[in-house]
């Protein structure tokens, strides 16, 4: 009962008003940095850390994580309300959540992403916790192999997310994948397919795609329709989810929380690929897989629990290791280095009051984020209701800036605009394209992952180490289930029919 | 209303004007009289960020000038580089520089960096060293050589990329030794140190600071001169029988553009020298075995050019050149056969368009168009794939062509269905003019930006965009306009320092 009682401590140490305060300013700033196009959790972070030097290590800590969650959420609103995922990991948000609020039921998508990020992200605080010592084992002993196998089996949930559109699905992840082979080779140094232009040596940033082809594209693709001088004025009396309806995803809720947390110990795979795996067990368990991707509230719920516990299991190697887990826990190193603390098995040792403060803060942030998340939803909801044809520009004038301030390069403007029109022509044609971020997001994982493997012990290397195998045939047969699942269907309704 | 409006609006305007003629109209007064900038290749959180950031506030207490920290990451240093290159050489910038740098240049042939830049200051030099796990029964030096001599196996030592810093430290070593062993790289040091911990190599290469923290890591053996102070325990190389390898540290400093007048470089050299002998910023890179010291531009650029050489020999010597083998496909992915290619490719889609036209296939044109798209990217990776040098069992061009080979199929296989009508899109009713017309001017947009600047475009954009799509309240478009105009230079031009493009026009009138 040591942890407990050094929790206490935590929270004592916390007590007070400064800290709250903190707390209440972090949360704040961190859901406007995620709602934000351009600016992800990691940018937030790494924003407010110079303000951050003249507060103690503690009151640093407790500002920086609760932007951290806070951003992680904040992702989630933009998604939902205008279909432009604000971070990476929120791209499965709005599989769900943009359907929802075109159906003029954005406050279901906002209450379900609030209620499953913050519950979410108190589970990945709990797991944190209580199991930082043995997670920090398992991620200290995945191999390369395993980490292959694993980007592999994220892929494999290409094909159910693609439908009757698999073959589409499919060449969008590999065209996502081979764009992720631009730039200087992470293992060589070598130069691929830069055509020598210096912009492209660290490749496409990831932030002016994903606002290209996901909140570009569809205006182009609602400019098309024509539909944009009318209001969408119904939804500002949208309706809210109920008790009951929180109640009917717990088990949605409390699977992907588990997994994302785990998946998050993974430095480098970390809340995306958390969000696609868990919400593609949640459309394959699920009663009624028909209805993911024209607005299941429970496909929201598992790609936000997902994301946000993942915050959790990316403190694991951070706090036990002194390893991150995430771009944005690579920010809180640096933080921790300016306030002389050197993060690590030790810091548990020598200073306890800040690992458990930290612990403590996550979860008074977690609450804290739950409450102004109820208010502010009424407020964002509001979006929704502006005249789009006031929307649309202001979006474009957003996305020039958020995509400038990635790299402060207009080379990343261009490319978003670029990625923009290319997304409306693939849209126009059934291409899916969250498998392009799927696979700009994987490409590195998996190539340097399989070439290290390879490097230490040959081919054979994948299906001789246990846990690679098994997590191979895993995806294997999630690869394959959606097939046999199809052709049964066309058996039985032609059975049926004669 | 509209009166007020435009009063508004007015202010508005000399507000932006006068904090603009502010900062640059101001006669020449004593340097410095503006922020100065410290121009960082990292992203915030990295070492030489946090360098950099230390400095600021240690020389804040030795002069009233403020520093500024922008990051700039990209490219190893080269993005960052040119940005200090493209501004005036008035001593405003400094370029925070590591060794690191000399090693990307040297390796993207951009030798010529190095001369544009004065080395003004080496600040730090952080020794080189092998860590060990005391888990691996393979954990003192002693123990590695015996094991490199005797196994048959190459050990896996592991690392940064290749060709940095730490690789080649680590081909010095086995140079002296006499060894030479397999360097498995990773993303940062600190995924490499994860996978010591987790026993899938031998030894690592960094620096002595990584160490602290965990209990379970050690150093086996460090590049230096003298043992450190702080790590009384831990041999030199020099003990251990390897001669030659005390110079190998990772040293951090700064370089400003060539060609700052003689009493700005006075002014910084009174400066480092200060920060220099102040004890606390002595006393947090001493802790982690850094040696603080302050070399001048003379002896600065003379490390500079001996790493130039260093650099220079060592990435030969890993760049395994594609041996002599000119076969057809390697011919094709060079320069302008790329480029006849291309045409060939263009020609062809251009055929296939007027083919199915003919064919009276026009429906699927589009969806012809994009699988083409598709095939013909496809084709072209692969081509230029030949290009790569074969670096290592597992080349840089193994995986590219991995998702070229699952490309292409999945294309065809598409193409036979679109072909035999089995695709079937819902053709949407729509407007494509609509969206061509809108296409069309926000690439207007997008060219102004570059000429007008971010600010004065985007309010042009704003209201014509709202206009276009059919809002016809004059005074709320221009409100509209304007305050967002005003959010974002404040939120991002003036509080995050988001340098927005301010357009070259206006740059040549200011």
């Amino acid at each position: 009962m040591d942890i407990i009682s050094n929790l206490l401590n935590g929270f004592s140490s916390i007590a007070g008003i400064t800290p709250l305060l903190l707390i209440m300013v972090g949360v704040a700033l961190g859901i406007m940095a995620g709602a934000m196009p351009g600016l992800s959790p990691s940018m937030g972070v790494a924003l407010l850390v110079p303000f951050t030097y003249t507060m103690s290590p503690t009151y640093a800590l407790i500002l920086l994580v609760s932007i951290y969650i806070a951003a992680n959420y904040g992702g989630s609103i933009t998604a939902v309300t205008i279909n432009a995922p604000g971070t990476p990991a929120s791209v499965v948000t709005s599989f769900d959540g943009y359907p929802l609020t075109q159906q003029g039921k954005a406050g279901i998508g906002l209450g379900v992403s609030l209620v499953s990020s913050t519950i979410g992200g108190f589970i990945g605080t709990l797991m944190l916790i209580f199991f930082s010592a043995s997670l920090a084992k398992i991620a200290l002993n995945f191999h390369p192999a395993e980490y292959f196998a694993l980007a592999i089996f994220g892929l494999t949930t290409v094909a159910s997310l693609g439908g009757k559109n698999w073959v589409k699905a499919f060449i969008a992840a590999m065209f996502g994948l081979l764009l992720n082979m631009i730039g200087i080779d992470p293992i060589s140094g070598v130069s691929r397919f830069t055509f020598g232009s210096p912009e492209l040596y660290d490749g496409f940033a990831l932030i002016p795609v994903l606002i290209g082809l996901f909140a570009l594209s569809e205006i182009f693709f609602q400019l098309e329709k024509g539909d944009f001088k009318i209001k969408a004025a119904s939804s500002i009396k949208s309706q809210w989810p109920s008790i009951r309806d929180y109640w009917k995803l717990r088990f949605t809720i409390l699977r992907s929380s588990i997994l994302g947390t785990i998946i998050g110990i993974f430095p480098g795979a970390g809340a995306t690929i958390a969000s696609f795996i868990s919400y593609d067990v949640t459309k394959r368990i699920s009663k009624h897989p028909e209805t993911f991707g024209k607005g299941a509230p429970e496909g929201v719920s598992a790609a936000e629990s997902a994301n946000s516990s993942s915050v959790g299991g990316a403190l694991v190697p951070l706090l036990t290791l002194g390893i991150p887990g995430s771009a944005t826990t690579a920010v809180l190193i640096g933080a921790l280095m300016i306030h002389d603390l050197v993060p690590g098995p030790r810091l548990f040792v020598n200073n306890p009051e800040i690992v458990y403060g930290l612990f403590a803060s996550l979860l008074i942030a977690n609450v804290v984020l739950l409450v102004f998340g109820l208010f502010g939803s009424k407020l964002w909801i509001k979006v929704t209701a502006i005249p789009k044809n006031i929307l649309f520009p202001m979006i474009f004038a957003i996305s020039v800036v958020g995509s400038f301030a990635v790299r402060y390069s207009f080379f990343d403007v261009i490319s978003c605009f670029a990625f923009g029109v290319f997304g409306w022509i693939l849209k126009r044609n059934n291409y899916p394209v969250a498998p392009i971020i799927l696979g700009l997001v994987l490409g590195n994982i998996a190539e340097t992952n399989f070439r290290r493997a390879v490097m230490m012990g040959g081919y054979d290397i994948f299906f001789t180490r246990p846990a690679s195998l098994i997590l191979l045939f895993i995806a294997a047969i999630s690869f394959v289930i959606p097939f046999i699942r199809h052709k049964k269907t066309k058996i039985n309704s032609s059975e049926k029919i004669s | 209303m509209k009166r007020y409006l435009y009063v508004f609006l007015f202010f508005m305007l000399l507000f932006f004007f006068s904090l603009e003629a502010q900062s640059s109209t101001k006669g020449k007064t004593d340097f410095p009289d503006k922020p100065i900038k410290i121009i960082v290749y990292t992203g915030p959180g990295g070492l030489i960020d946090v360098t950099s950031r230390k400095f600021a506030e240690v020389a804040s207490r030795y002069t009233d000038a403020t520093f500024v920290v922008e990051n700039k990451p990209g490219a190893g240093g080269i993005v960052a580089l040119k940005k200090v290159l493209k501004l005036p050489a008035d001593g405003y910038t400094l370029y925070a520089c590591t060794k690191s740098n000399i090693s990307k240049f040297v390796e993207t042939g951009g030798e010529s960096y190095i001369d544009a830049m004065d080395w003004l200051a080496l600040l730090m030099m952080d020794p080189e060293c092998v860590i060990t796990n005391k888990k691996n029964t393979i954990h003192t030096w002693d123990s590695i050589l015996e094991n490199a001599k005797k196994s048959q196996e190459k050990q896996i030592w592991l690392g940064p990329a290749t060709g940095g810093l730490d690789h080649v430290t680590a081909m010095k070593i086995w140079d002296t030794y006499g060894i030479d062993e397999k360097w498995v790289p990773y993303s940062s040091g600190g995924k490499a140190v994860a996978a010591l911990l987790g026993k899938q190599g031998v030894a690592y290469v960094g620096n002595p600071r990584e160490i602290l923290g965990n209990d379970d890591l050690m150093i086996a053996a460090v590049c230096s001169s003298e043992r450190l102070p702080q790590f009384p325990n831990v041999p030199t190389f020099a003990e251990l029988g390897g001669e030659g390898l005390e110079t190998e540290v990772m040293w951090r400093g700064f370089a400003i553009k060539k060609g700052v007048p003689e009493e700005i470089l006075a002014w910084y050299k009174d400066l480092f020298e200060k920060v220099t002998h102040d004890q606390s910023w002595r006393d947090i890179w001493e802790k982690g075995g850094v040696q603080v010291v302050y070399y001048g531009s003379d002896k600065f650029t003379q490390v500079v050019r001996n790493d130039e050489r260093d650099f220079q020999y060592y990435l030969k010597k890993i760049d395994i050149v594609k041996s002599g083998e000119s076969d057809f496909l390697t011919k094709l992915s060079s320069g302008t056969n790329l480029l006849i290619l291309l045409c060939a490719l263009a020609a062809m889609l251009i055929g296939l368009i007027l083919l199915l036209i003919r064919l009276h296939k026009k429906e699927i044109v589009a969806q012809v168009i994009i699988i083409y798209f598709f095939l013909s990217l496809s084709i072209l990776f692969y081509i230029i794939s030949f290009s790569f040098p074969d670096v290592g069992e597992v080349g840089p061009s193994i995986v590219p062509r991995l998702w070229i080979f699952a490309l292409i199929p999945l294309n065809i296989y598409l193409l036979i269905r679109t072909l035999r009508n089995k695709d079937h899109i819902e053709k949407q009713k729509g407007n494509v003019n609509q969206v061509l017309f809108f296409i069309a001017f926000l690439a207007v947009y997008l060219i102004a930006i570059i000429f007008l600047g971010y600010f004065i475009s985007t309010f042009a954009f704003l209201f014509l965009g709202m206009y276009i799509l059919g809002y016809k309240k004059i005074w709320k478009m221009l409100l509209i306009s304007a305050i967002w105009i005003f959010i974002s230079y404040l939120l991002f031009y003036r509080l995050l320092y988001v340098p927005l493009p301010a357009g070259q026009l206006i740059e040549l009138i200011f």
